[in-house]
């Protein structure tokens, strides 16, 4: 029937927009993610202070942070499909896969503009010395991708649950432990002037092994 | 119907819709007793039977939104069998539970679907409520916005669950417009109680239910 | 039915023989004992993820419920057994290290699994259709596979560890005496044992529970 989203990187594109058009209109995924990663920052800047000179404490931090932002925000795309009951026309229109691709970029989008916000703020509260930009931007970047790569997953299969959003957290957690150790140690290096490299490699091969895993199970998420 | 190039107007395509055994329960309640039938030349099909006795579970597995728990549905367009993943592709679906994006206007809800939006919506008299969102809809409008979905594109093979509806008495003389285009077109699959609809098909499949009391 | 005696009677020899017969290592004296519980519940514990993993990927493959009831007993066993390992672990490593728990890199993977199956089984919980339970986590644990390999081959290869290495002593470098190495082997052998007959017992369980269920529908 539909030659709208027929194709698949025809799907991933509609579902992309479809998904931008919907944030703009309603606002409140992108609203209520600012405002919880800028609580987040606040709670963590105010109770532990400035401290220019304890760069290691201040990468573990960050991460902390922004970890908490992609688990309050990511698993909203999907529950709100769920909610709406929507979720079967869009299984009419897209392969598991185009939809969970079209999620994910939106995800890494999402997560981009929290980070344009967050990150340039939890710098000047906590009087964090500049960063090596380069190397940090890019672990910036890669993060993001692994922890959007893996949330998307996740977040398309709590939405079928009963607990929905309080199963996310404990469920994306053990798989964004090797993306927490990677970043934060990577983050850490920057600032001392070490090479970002090794974690870099791990962010890359993490993200890629677990698209691959994922695109094998996308096929998976719906059945009913 | 011989090879050819297939265009999904206009000639009327040689789909098929067989269930072997086809059964499903949620968990232990048994949704679906088991069916098998065959309907191979097109035109109206209607599935009747009481609350429970699975006219909707027939649809949706059909349609390859469910996975059976046994036995197994055949959709062959053109003497090809398609997989439940690709069934999407060559069916219109509508259904109570097919719900629209409340955020966005009817048009941008069949404009997600396909480019053929307001031809569709023009078919169930829906065209001068184009720039309207879903949200602001009532529920006749909406189930005609669902039957403008599953005619998108002229799909070889309908599937209807209770297109009737909360439609008015034009509303059911449009449905009973869309169920003859399709037929035209292919076969069309309804689950329906409702006289007026069920009239308009040949055969019959008639589910019983089983949790309810029916049983003799 | 005197399978299970045996495994009874095999398991109490292994400990007794542990503390009666075995020697103790001369720095870690009465600690050497811990290694007798902590050592195959260990082993035991990535066997079980394993096997749970297996079954996973199994039954989305095949869609038998039964191995969806493997994947689940599995998984279940191994937080057993996991939860044994570690505060067995972490007492050792309180005696020996000086504190309860360091975030060793052995810690790290341990305290990742025990969250993975707290996590799987808590995704069980909360999903109630069987179909659909075992569709759902057995996609969880297999993209779970994943930084699973990663915490065990990579983590370790990148921060030092203070964990001993047993598989590394038998091959030579410090001797272990033969008779802790034997009841040691022993008790790994007994554990499995015992994983894999409780698996049994729980995965029939399920098929009759099954059964029941879709008689009283």
């Amino acid at each position: 029937m539909p030659n709208g989203a027929s194709s698949s990187a025809a799907a991933i594109w509609a579902i992309l927009r479809k998904e931008c058009r919907s944030e703009w209109r309603t606002r409140y995924g992108l609203s209520a993610a600012l405002l919880f990663a800028v609580t987040t920052l606040t709670a963590v800047s105010f109770a532990a202070g400035r401290m220019p000179d304890r760069t290691d404490v201040l990468a573990a931090l960050l991460w902390i942070v922004l970890l908490f932002a992609a688990l309050a925000a990511l698993a909203h795309s999907f529950v709100r499909e769920v909610e709406a009951h929507t979720l079967t026309l869009l299984r009419l229109l897209a392969s598991p896969s185009s939809i969970a691709l079209g999620k994910l970029i939106f995800n890494l989008l999402f997560l981009g503009v929290l980070e344009l916000v967050t990150v340039p703020l939890f710098l000047v509260l906590m009087g964090a010395p500049p960063p090596n930009w380069g190397p940090f931007l890019l672990l910036l970047a890669l993060g993001s991708a692994a922890l959007a790569a893996a949330a998307t997953l996740v977040a398309a299969l709590i939405a079928q649950t009963r607990g929905r959003g309080a199963l996310f957290a404990a469920l994306a957690l053990p798989l964004l432990l090797p993306v927490l150790a990677a970043t934060v140690s990577g983050t850490r290096a920057q600032w001392s002037g070490g090479s970002v490299a090794p974690a870099a490699k791990l962010l890359i091969s993490y993200t890629l092994a677990v698209m691959a895993v994922s695109l094998l199970l996308y096929d998976h998420l719906w059945e009913e | 119907m011989n090879g050819g190039t297939a265009t999904l107007t206009a000639r009327r395509l040689a789909i098929a819709v067989e269930a072997r055994g086809l059964r499903h329960r949620f968990g232990p309640r048994v949704a679906l007793e088991p069916q098998t039938f065959s309907f191979g030349e097109g035109g109206v099909v209607a599935a009747t039977g009481p609350n429970g006795s699975g006219k909707s579970t027939l649809l949706r597995i059909v349609a390859g939104l469910l996975r059976p728990s046994g036995g197994e549905s055949v959709v062959t367009l053109d003497g090809r069998a398609i997989s439940a993943f690709d069934r999407r592709k060559v069916l219109g679906f509508s259904s109570p539970e097919l719900s629209f994006y409340d955020e966005f206007t009817t048009s941008e809800n069949l404009e997600f679907a396909a480019r053929s939006a307001l031809a569709a919506l023009e078919r169930v008299n829906l065209a001068e409520r184009a720039g309207d969102r879903v949200g602001t809809l009532s529920s006749g409008l909406r189930q005609r916005l669902r039957l403008a979905f599953a005619t998108l594109g002229d799909p070889p093979l309908l599937l209807l669950d209770e297109p009737g509806s909360h439609l008015d008495d034009d509303g059911h003389a449009l449905v009973e417009r869309v169920v003859r285009e399709g037929a035209g077109r292919g076969l069309v699959l309804l689950a329906t109680n409702d006289e007026r609809e069920w009239r308009l098909a040949e055969r019959r499949i008639q589910l019983r239910g089983r949790d309810l009391g029916h049983s003799a | 039915m005197t399978l299970r005696v045996w495994l009874f009677v095999w398991v109490a020899a292994g400990i007794a023989a542990g503390f009666l017969w075995a020697p103790v290592v001369p720095v870690l004296e009465d600690t050497t004992r811990v290694f007798y519980f902590h050592f195959p519940a260990a082993i035991i514990t990535p066997v079980a993820l394993a096997w749970s993993m297996l079954h996973s990927a199994l039954y989305l493959w095949r869609r038998d419920l039964a191995n969806d009831d493997h994947a689940a007993a599995a998984a279940e066993l191994g937080l057993l057994f996991c939860v044994a390992a570690t505060v067995s672990g972490s007492i050792w490593a309180h005696s020996m290290w000086g504190s309860y728990w360091n975030w060793d890199p052995r810690e790290t993977s341990i305290f990742f699994v025990l969250l993975l199956y707290g996590a799987y089984l808590a995704l069980r919980a909360s999903i109630e259709d069987p179909a659909r339970r075992a569709r759902l986590s057995a996609v969880y644990s297999c993209v779970a596979f994943v930084p699973g390999l990663f915490l065990i081959f990579v983590v370790p290869r990148i921060y030092f560890s203070l964990h001993p290495d047993p598989l590394l002593n038998s091959r030579g470098k410090a001797d272990m005496d033969g008779r802790i190495m034997a009841c040691a082997v022993a008790l790994v052998l007994g554990f499995g044992a015992l994983f894999f007959w409780m698996l049994s017992l729980r995965v029939r369980l399920g098929r009759v529970e099954r059964a029941r269920e879709s008689v009283a529908s």
